[in-house]
């Protein structure tokens, strides 16, 4: 498949191996030029002399490297990815975006996302692993069989049940370093049938099951077998059945993977990759431009970014849903335990001007709901608009005609955090509510959100796609955060009025009904004002076209919960 | 003489306790979670408790430091807490990363320094040659290194293309080699692996060394002003020895003194300024792990890697003193 779209003719990117080599002489020239700005009637040889001594060393010092060394014809499809360092290779181990985006090279689940017309959808799913599926009529026991001949990387041997019912259960046994075994905790037991069937047994009917069994996160298979060998030290010894296997980690330059052979969708055209730790997105670009990159993760997308990305000639992949930038409004916390006060705090905000500023044109959309789109249940909610002077009449009304001050605001110095705050305390100033800012390291942040130390918190991120898990992180009130009992929930709203709908949801097997109760829920946010979503943040990577083709449309393409391809085996590097 | 440094020996070590003392609290003081910062929002109480648990982090903190101090006193800085790796592996991998930096821009530094501050002080008096100098001084101070790297990266590895962008090199390579031989045996592959090494040394080394030597150049330009005043260069002189044997012979080795004294100080500053080279230039190092690991609230990493920069300062300041005594024979040690 080739890339949709057309390649600009003005590009600048360069198109390695041919590269622009600037000939000797022109070098040492400006040297020259550069190191002797002495004027003539030196009287003192020496000085002369130690100039000129410099101006030689230099000269030759750059002179002698003009050629790079080794430059060997190398006729390997290296695919060169400048992103931040993972901290693990152990699928199940890291919550970063960089370390997700690798491993969807290297492991699979026994599902993935569906592709359909051409396009990598939302919340289906369509076998991998698994050949197919049953359910039984209670809705507890999901019966899986496996492919036969699944290959693990490094003579780990065949892939069988016993690898799952593994894979699983080390999440579930909260084995030291795990992260997702909440995502699993509906599993009951997990029996071996046979080599090449499973049966998963649940404490209830689960409605996302398949969705958790998706190559994401929980999903993954690993080698039962390298993780006995390697113990903690599989995060660096990975072993899955993904189209690349690692081959070696130099810390804090870079992760090579290659090509597997015995891939069962076959063989990827590309044979290596080279994961570079790169932590600057200016960097990032120069090596873009440069042709030392053929991909990039940045750090974050901003409209200079995009700029500077399409100036060269680079294509911006965007796939939805992304991340959803929100604030949530602490309403047990005064002044925002008045109704009337959240309601100001909503009309002060100009939500399209900040998502225009952060995100000009297609980059994001405007949030249109609690619940972002694509995810299951999701409906169009309204908020209130923007209307500086309704906030003040209403701030009036609540006794804060002169509005109030919101003093030690803590904000992560990282990522979207800082701009989309500054914009929004601008736009409170002039309703009269005035946020002093304390810019905090990131962690520093999410210590202080969980302490309960602002009173409307900005959060952003990317969850299983349905309603869900999305609306039990942020609105049961088990996850309300306390720092008295230790709670480091995410529920930042102190939302109470929701749980039932949550329970309802979960054991409801129609999936018609199963959006009723979400759309109910969306409802009761739109009612209590406690939740206002500002943009939804597609992930995006820039790709320099000439040198990678990828099988889907940059422009939302491809659903992406990886912060990556999810099919890295599509891409193709070109010449 | 020996006495001398067993002395200094001792006094290294409760200024070594110092340092880690300070750091293993300050990172402690330092808001943030390492369970919080790795695990990222979607974690769950249990989960934040498990990692904590696992990571000894839920004992008390005097029990912490002693544990932490008992483990260094037998070389062992634990593991890194983001990414397993024990932390003693970790900086031996690192830390030829960062001493070649540190070398070569030093070399870069007082090639370019010493001279500049030498010509300056001589032709103090013809504004032509001094100012210019001295402009080159302050903008050597002025220049942020993140600044000049990333210029120099623009101009010379993305439009000129003669520097790569980033990484650095097959280092350890090099230093397999050399550990087994393999640097004899077939000394090609030998010196391409140290030219790659040295092709990516060029930018960081100049951009470190580069404002460095703006330091150097006003302090070697003082220390010769001083030098150049003394009576006995007015003897030489008198005795009518050329201008170069003054400079050479009298001032020269007598500016050295003074200026040795700064060296301490120099790597002092040059490991402060290794943590910005190395993130713009995307080098491997002690720096840019430093930083990511506060960043990450990685304590076994970051503690190991500040212990380590402590022992260089206080290893290099110890042998920039035994050279007074072979610099200036006036100075013994008792």
């Amino acid at each position: 498949m080739t890339d949709p779209v057309p390649v600009r003719s003005r590009s600048t990117i360069a198109a390695p191996p041919g590269r622009a080599t600037i000939p000797l002489p022109a070098v040492r020239h400006r040297l020259h030029a550069r190191g002797t700005p002495m004027p003539s009637p030196l009287r003192s040889r020496f000085a002369l002399r130690s100039v000129t001594v410099l101006v030689l060393l230099l000269a030759t010092g750059l002179g002698s490297l003009v050629d790079p060394p080794a430059a060997l014809a190398q006729k390997k499809k290296v695919l060169t990815i400048a992103a931040k360092e993972p901290d693990t290779l152990d699928p199940h181990s890291s919550t970063l975006g960089q370390s997700q985006a690798i491993t969807r090279f290297l492991y699979r689940g026994l599902t993935r996302f569906a592709i359909k017309d051409g396009k990598v959808t939302t919340a289906e799913v369509e076998p991998d692993l698994a050949e197919s599926w049953t359910l039984s009529p209670d809705g507890t026991v999901w019966t899986f069989k496996l492919r036969k001949g699944v290959q693990f990387h490094k003579g780990f041997g065949e892939m069988t049940a016993e690898d799952v019912k593994f894979s699983f259960e080390r999440q579930i046994n909260r084995t030291p370093g795990t992260r997702y075994g909440v995502n699993l905790e509906v599993i009951k037991s997990i029996e071996v049938v046979d080599p090449h069937t499973v049966q998963i047994v649940l404490k209830a009917f689960d409605a996302i099951f398949l969705l958790r069994m998706v190559g994401y996160q929980q999903g993954y298979i690993v080698s039962k077998k390298a993780v006995e060998k390697h113990g903690e030290q599989f995060k660096w010894n990975p072993v899955g059945t993904g189209p690349f296997y690692f081959e070696r980690h130099t810390p804090r330059e870079r992760v090579v993977l290659r090509a597997f052979d015995r891939f069962p969708g076959g063989r990827p055209s590309i044979d290596e990759v080279h994961w570079f730790d790169v932590p600057e997105d200016a960097t990032k670009l120069i090596g873009l431009e440069k042709g030392t990159f053929d991909l990039l993760y940045p750090e974050a997308v901003t409209a200079d970014f995009t700029d500077q990305v399409k100036k060269m000639g680079a294509i911006i992949d965007r796939r939805g849903p992304g991340a959803q930038e929100r604030f949530y409004i602490n309403m047990t916390k005064a002044p925002f335990d008045d109704i009337r006060v959240r309601r100001a705090f909503m009309h002060a905000i100009d939500r399209k001007a900040i998502k225009e500023t952060m995100y000009p044109g297609g980059l994001a959309r405007v949030a249109s709901s609690c619940v972002p789109p694509g995810y299951f249940g999701h409906i169009p909610m309204t908020f209130p608009e923007h209307d500086p002077e309704k906030a003040k009449k209403l701030l009036a009304e609540a006794g804060h005609p002169n509005g109030f001050t919101i003093k030690n605001y803590f904000i992560s110095k990282s990522f979207f955090y800082p701009k989309v705050l500054t914009l929004a305390q601008e736009q409170l100033r002039k309703v009269g509510i005035i946020v002093e800012l304390q810019v905090v390291e990131h962690a520093t942040f999410h210590e202080n959100i969980r302490k309960n130390l602002n009173p409307f918190v900005l959060y952003g991120g990317t969850r299983i796609t349905d309603a869900d898990p999305w609306l039990s992180l942020f609105f049961d009130s088990k996850e309300i955060p306390d720092p008295a009992t230790g709670n480091k929930g995410s529920n930042f709203a102190h939302y109470r009025a929701m749980d039932d709908l949550l329970a309802a949801g979960r054991n409801e097997r129609d999936q018609k009904k199963r959006a009723a109760i979400y759309a109910e829920a969306q409802k009761r946010l739109e009612r209590d004002l406690v939740c206002l979503p500002i943009s939804d943040v597609p992930n995006q990577w820039a790709r320099n076209p000439k040198r990678v083709a990828v099988p889907f449309d940059p422009d939302h393409g491809e659903f992406s919960l990886h912060y990556s391809y999810n099919y890295p085996e599509m891409l193709k590097v070109l010449n | 003489m020996f006495q001398y440094v067993a002395r200094r020996v001792l006094v290294a070590v409760p200024m070594l306790l110092g340092a880690m003392s300070i750091v293993f609290f300050a990172m402690r003081i330092l808001p943030g979670d390492p369970c919080v910062s790795m695990m990222g929002d979607q974690a769950t109480r249990e989960a934040l408790a498990d990692c904590t648990k696992n990571l000894g982090l839920h004992r008390p903190l005097a029990v912490q430091y002693v544990d932490y101090l008992w483990r260094s006193v037998q070389l062992d800085f634990g593991n890194s807490l983001r990414q397993g790796y024990p932390v003693s592996e970790y900086i031996a991998r690192m830390f030829p990363h960062t001493l070649v930096l540190v070398m070569s821009s030093a070399v870069v530094a007082g090639l370019v320094g010493i001279p500049i501050g030498i010509v300056s002080a001589l032709k103090r008096r013809s504004p032509l040659i001094d100012y210019p100098l001295r402009i080159f001084a302050l903008l050597g101070l002025s220049m942020p290194v993140f600044w000049l790297g990333i210029l120099l990266l623009i101009v010379f590895s993305l439009r000129l293309d003669i520097f790569p962008l980033i990484g650095g090199g097959d280092l350890e390579g090099v230093l397999h080699m050399l550990r087994t031989g393999e640097a004899l045996s077939s000394p090609g592959d030998f010196l391409a692996a140290v030219g790659d090494v040295l092709h990516h040394l060029v930018l960081p080394a100049f951009a470190l060394g580069f404002t460095l030597a703006a330091t150097i150049s006003r302090l070697s330009r003082s220390a010769m002003l001083e030098v150049i005043s003394q009576d006995y260069i007015r003897t030489a002189r008198a005795k009518g020895q050329g201008e170069r044997a003054v400079v050479y012979k009298h001032a020269f080795r007598n500016m050295m003194v003074p200026l040795l004294t700064i060296i301490g100080l120099f790597v002092a500053v040059a490991l402060t300024g290794t943590v910005l080279t190395e993130t713009v230039f995307t080098r491997p190092g002690l720096g840019k792990m430093l930083v990511d690991a506060i960043g990450a609230r990685d304590y076994p990493l970051a503690q190991g890697a500040i212990t380590v920069f402590t022992m260089t300062i206080i290893f290099v300041n110890l042998v920039v003193d035994m050279l007074y005594a072979v610099v200036d024979p006036r100075i013994t040690y008792r």
